[in-house]
């Protein structure tokens, strides 16, 4: 959006945008270390999908290490947004292809040819009701991210 | 108390917790804006 439009407000809602990318993306890796110890006898195991979100890190650490190293505001809006282009080639491939190119301890339960391993109702209304939760709390924290940059912008041309 | 009635209260503690955080984060940032 940046790209087209040279906004910077563009610019500040991918960087929230980003940041609680990571933030969701660090919950997962830890409640999920914590759930492969009880279910799987250790925390790490380097399951394609541990591998997969381990680079999913490294590239939002990348993104912001590349926003830190850059002063020019506009310069840095333009690299973020090109990295970002990048970065999100790869979703597909790490979210699709590599967890099912190797053996893996997640089940596939969406779409397994046998019925019998497909999640049940039961986990099904709970995997519903979180990503309802998880979407909203997203949503709102995304607002609320935006009117923090908003404010901070309206502020730094109050200075000067 | 079920162990999963139990599970379940206490995720909605914490969901709730979460949620009410969050506005309470609202209200601050409305103040600001004002």
């Amino acid at each position: 959006m940046y790209l087209r439009r040279r906004n910077p407000k563009d610019d500040h809602r991918a960087a929230v945008s980003a940041g609680l990318g990571l933030l969701f993306a660090v919950l997962a890796t830890v409640t999920g270390a914590i759930f492969a110890r009880i279910m799987w006898g250790a925390y790490w195991n380097w399951d394609p999908r541990q591998t997969s979100i381990t680079i999913l890190l490294l590239i939002y650490a990348a993104y912001f290490a590349l926003r830190g190293a850059v002063p020019d505001s506009e310069k840095r809006a333009t690299l973020a947004a090109v990295y970002s282009i990048l970065a999100f080639v790869t979703v597909p491939f790490l979210m699709f292809i590599v967890p099912r190119i190797y053996f893996s301890l997640h089940p596939d339960v969406m779409t397994n040819p046998d019925p019998d391993n497909r999640l049940d109702s039961a986990h099904l209304r709970v995997l519903l009701a979180s990503l309802a939760g998880f979407t909203g709390l997203y949503v709102w924290l995304y607002t609320l991210g935006s009117r923090i940059e908003a404010i901070r912008d309206r502020r730094q041309q109050e200075v000067l | 108390m079920s162990d999963l009635a139990g599970i379940m209260l206490v995720t909605m503690i914490i969901w709730i917790g979460l949620y009410a955080y969050v506005y309470r984060l609202d209200r601050k940032v409305g103040r600001l804006e004002d």
